[in-house]
């Protein structure tokens, strides 16, 4: 028995939509008819995905009306929590939360009003347009873990992330903390394609992954240690002679210094560090420094070890100048920001955000990298050089516990409100103690979201989010590609459901900021952003229907004429930028955030060493947990422990376990596999259970399984750089559960 | 004559069930319903020397299959083109060809109470798809196509690669083949 849809029947429509359920947003073939979503594939001709879908993106009408879905604006009627709802019309619901907001703002000022979004799953220049023009500098995402830093730290050096690898002409590519294989399936193609034409792949992973069983080379390191490996590799490609002279001499600034620095740092002084031995670290830094040209993916993990990030990435980035991967055709190109359209920052109206305003941004005075201290200086070296800055929102954020401790602590100053889009902080927030300690407090909270989340649940109002095939999406590397893929929508919203942008401009226009949003539609908008690649189009859909994709021709090594965008024109080994604002300019060694060397006491009472934060399918981050078609696979949650070190805990595959560190503790089901080091244990991300009971004081289960529980977001464990805080290389221990963590899911 | 077939790529599968997903959700499977898992061999091994594999299952569409011989009221065929799948309207679930079929490749579905299979989502094939396994597969682990055209791809793969059907000592003469 299978179902089949006739597709070829009259009145049906396709649409060049895009899957929403990740950012890789694959491109969609909908069947439409009568504004009815008949059946969706993967499009074939779409460039990444080639007509592939994994689960969820499989499950976009499960997800489309499913009956969990929040359809209508809600305001609160009972007390917090407590799940009493009064719906009301969309525009009741602006004028009040715009009435609210603009009283906080005169009795406290603008900064008194936070927002907090999620991964890159909204059109976050328009909260930015919003929150610049509101005048706080206070909006901040989980950036922190996610790329962000990464970029900065990359572009301080060398003048532009690299984010954009010419991977069709690499021989040897670097999976840093990354696992497509289970995260980025149109990538992960890709490589399994170009491996069988030689590419050589090295996997930097303390689990032995999907990707990991793919790769040539796996370097299965202590979580967290990443620094060790990276300062040994930068010693390697020196002190064996295998950087690339001419480059180096020519277009880097600071090697003698380099070289002087790591000196020390040799395979068999980075080997006890990182659990891996002096001749795998010797032979993986040859490999990718003798097969070039070469790649280093960027992956979360590296902006997600807490402590040593910052230093991690700026050690990482100079591994690409030594070898001259940087560029060139088949390296990591930096084609800076896209000279043809309007870019993402050029919608975000920042240079209405007042100076004093820029100042009063929360974490700035401590981690200056994605704040407007860093944020600004290499905006400024930017716009000299390409003309253009990176995106603000998401490069340039209020640093997240900062403000859920400003909530509770009025320290700098009081944060009143807090307006949550496309994120269940309670989930994917570190610390969540924390989190749910300044959710309870904050005076005023907004959630826009698909669905009833634990975070939705503690909110005064609840706006329904229009989501996949009911937005037209532009996919451009949070704005700072100079490519782009556009895809339409492929209905108008359902019920009241309303696009993310239509909410900020909406609470925009309600606080009087009407002049500054000329665009009725997100597709008035994103056509005003594409109209100059002048390709004849009248509108955004025909764009999408005519033209979709933007990829301008490649132009290599433009360092030979230009140089690079820093101080002194050269790749800067020696960073001006990061001294400037008080970091080293060459990357220091520092351990884990939690580690047998430096914290013995700790790892005596917590000796196992905990990753966490990592991609599985086919959730992503906390959601899909509703959609039985996807749940069943993964009904509960998971950790993975060796057989070994379960053995020796009485643990068996499939027992519920305790998983505890210094911050608190967690219940999963124990999966015994030898794909992990007997030292270590791995937890699966944002469990919740929206089948439970959603009232306070459980909200859906949403510490009971949550690993968010066990993280850590002190400012000693943050990076300095970018405040990033810690989800890996954690101390922890494991023992088994009463058995009342026996019971079943209902 | 055609004869449909699926070559596996275990080379190229990373087990994400995607596949999975797709069949269950297209052709609104009940929950207890997959007709094509994604099984886990691995890691295998002591740390660090391992090896992970992924076998994606579905029904073999046999040349000899044993689930039509059984089926007491012709509910179980086999076309010319190699699909073997139930007529709803025959099938009294007796449940025969469950016990006969050596790949586990039919349920008792507790909805219709007949026998429900994989049918190489034969509708779609008439309006020129390809079945949702393996038109979704990101990694084109799945390749489906005409074994008696040797130009087709999977003939290619076939003669190209070394293949294996699973449980061909039993003489059922699969359609699915596996490149390991």
């Amino acid at each position: 028995m299978s179902k089949s849809v006739d597709l070829n029947q009259e009145g049906v429509q396709v649409k060049k939509s895009a899957c929403y359920f990740c950012h890789q947003n694959c491109g969609v073939l909908a069947y439409v008819k009568d504004n009815k979503v008949l059946a969706i594939e993967g499009d074939p001709e779409f460039p990444t995905n080639q007509g592939g879908l994994c689960s969820r993106g499989n499950s976009a009408l499960r997800h489309l009306d499913h009956p969990d879905r929040i359809n209508y604006p809600l305001k609160r009627i009972g007390k917090r929590g407590e799940g009493k709802w009064e719906r009301i019309p969309w525009q009741q619901a602006i004028d009040e939360i715009a009435a609210r907001l603009a009283d906080i703002k005169s009795e406290f000022g603008a900064e008194a009003v936070a927002t907090a979004g999620g991964t890159q799953r909204t059109d976050d220049w328009a909260r930015r347009r919003f929150m610049n023009l509101f005048g706080s500098p206070n909006g901040f995402h989980n950036a922190h873990l996610c790329w962000i830093p990464t970029f900065m730290i990359e572009t301080a050096i060398y003048g532009w992330c690299p984010f954009d690898l010419d991977i069709a002409n690499s021989r040897c590519l670097v999976l840093w903390g990354q696992n497509p294989g289970a995260s980025g399936m149109p990538e992960m193609h890709h490589i399994v394609d170009l491996q069988q034409k030689g590419l050589k792949v090295i996997v930097i992973d303390p689990r032995f992954t999907e990707t990991a069983s793919k790769a040539d080379m796996w370097l299965p390191l202590r979580p967290g240690s990443d620094l060790a490996l990276a300062l040994a590799w930068l010693h390697v490609i020196i002190y064996s002679g295998l950087f690339d002279q001419e480059y180096v001499e020519t277009y880097c600034e600071g090697f003698e210094a380099l070289a002087e620095h790591v000196a020390d740092f040799s395979p068999e002084w980075a080997a006890p560090l990182t659990w891996l031995t002096p001749d795998q670290i010797r032979d993986s830094a040859v490999m990718y420094a003798s097969n070039k040209p070469g790649n280093i993916q960027w992956g979360t993990s590296v902006d997600q070890i807490g402590r040593p990030a910052g230093a991690t990435m700026h050690a990482r980035a100079l591994l690409r100048a030594l070898t001259g991967n940087l560029d060139v055709p088949g390296a990591d190109l930096l084609t800076g920001p896209s000279q043809e359209f309007i870019t993402d920052e050029e919608m975000e109206a920042n240079d209405t955000l007042p100076e004093e305003q820029k100042t009063k941004q929360i974490g700035s005075d401590r981690f200056k990298m994605v704040t407007w201290p860093g944020y600004g200086r290499i905006a400024e070296l930017s716009k000299a050089f390409w003309g253009k800055a990176p995106t603000a929102e998401w490069m340039c954020e209020a640093h997240p516990p900062s403000v859920f401790r400003a909530i509770l602590t009025e320290k700098p100053y009081p944060v009143k409100a807090l307006l949550v889009s496309a994120t269940n902080p309670i989930s994917s927030y570190g610390e969540t103690k924390l989190v749910m300690e300044a959710l309870q407090k904050v005076d005023f909270m907004i959630t826009s979201d698909y669905w009833m989340t634990p975070t939705a649940m503690l909110s005064d109002y609840v706006i329904p989010a229009a989501g996949a095939l009911e937005r037209p999406t532009i996919t451009s590397s949070y704005g700072c590609a100079d490519f782009l893929l556009a895809s339409q929508r492929a209905i108008q919203p359902m019920y009241e459901r309303h696009n993310d942008y239509n909410f900020w401009r909406d609470l925009g226009v309600a606080l009087g900021q009407q002049e500054h949003w000329p665009w009725e539609t997100v597709e008035d908008a994103y056509f005003h952003k594409i109209e100059a690649l002048g390709s004849g189009a009248k509108n955004y859909d025909q764009f999408v229907e005519n033209v979709r994709f933007h990829f301008p021709e490649r132009e290599y090594s433009k360092f030979k004429e230009r140089g690079f965008a820093t101080p002194s024109g050269k790749v800067e080994l020696y960073s001006s930028v990061l001294e400037g604002l008080g970091y080293p300019p060459l990357p220091q060694y520092v351990g884990p955030t939690e580690n047998e060397i430096d914290h013995p006491e700790l790892a005596e009472k917590y000796p196992l060493v905990l990753t966490t934060g990592g991609g599985f399918m086919p959730f992503h981050h906390s959601e899909h947990f509703q959609i039985k078609s996807l749940r069943y696979l993964r009904h509960e949650p998971y950790m993975d422990i060796n057989p070994a070190t379960a053995a020796s805990l009485s643990i068996n595959d499939g027992d519920w376990v305790w998983i505890e560190t210094a911050r608190g503790r967690i219940r999963q089901k124990a999966n015994l596999t030898n794909g992990i080091d007997p030292r270590v244990v791995f937890t699966q991300r944002g469990w919740w259970y929206p089948e439970r009971d959603m009232t306070s004081p459980g909200l859906g289960g949403c510490t009971e399984s949550n690993a968010n529980v066990l993280t850590t977001t002190a400012d000693k464990d943050c990076d300095p750089y970018s405040g990033a805080w810690a989800n890996r290389g954690l101390l922890c221990r494991v023992y088994k559960a009463d058995p009342l963590g026996d019971k079943e899911v209902s | 004559m055609t004869r449909y077939a699926m070559v596996m790529d275990t080379r190229r599968c990373i087990g994400c069930q995607s596949c999975t997903v797709a069949c269950k959700i297209h052709n609104e499977l009940p929950i207890d319903i997959v007709y094509n898992p994604v099984t886990t061999i691995g890691p295998t091994g002591t740390f660090p020397d391992l090896t992970l594999s992924f076998l994606p299952l579905i029904c073999m569409h046999c040349g000899n299959p044993p689930c039509v011989d059984v089926c007491p009221t012709t509910a179980s065929v086999q076309r010319e083109d190699g699909i073997v799948h139930v007529v709803d309207s025959k099938c009294v679930g007796c449940l025969s060809c469950i016990m006969a079929c050596p790949y586990g490749a039919r349920q008792h579905n507790h909805e219709t109470g007949t026998v429900s299979k994989c049918d190489f989502c034969k509708d779609r094939l008439e309006q020129g798809k390809l079945p949702h396994c393996v038109a979704t597969c990101h990694q084109k682990a799945r390749i489906f196509g005409d074994l008696h055209d040797p130009e087709s791809e999977v003939s290619k793969l076939i003669k190209n690669n070394r293949t294996v059907q699973l449980l061909g000592e039993l003489n059922t003469d699969p359609s699915v083949f596996y490149i390991y």
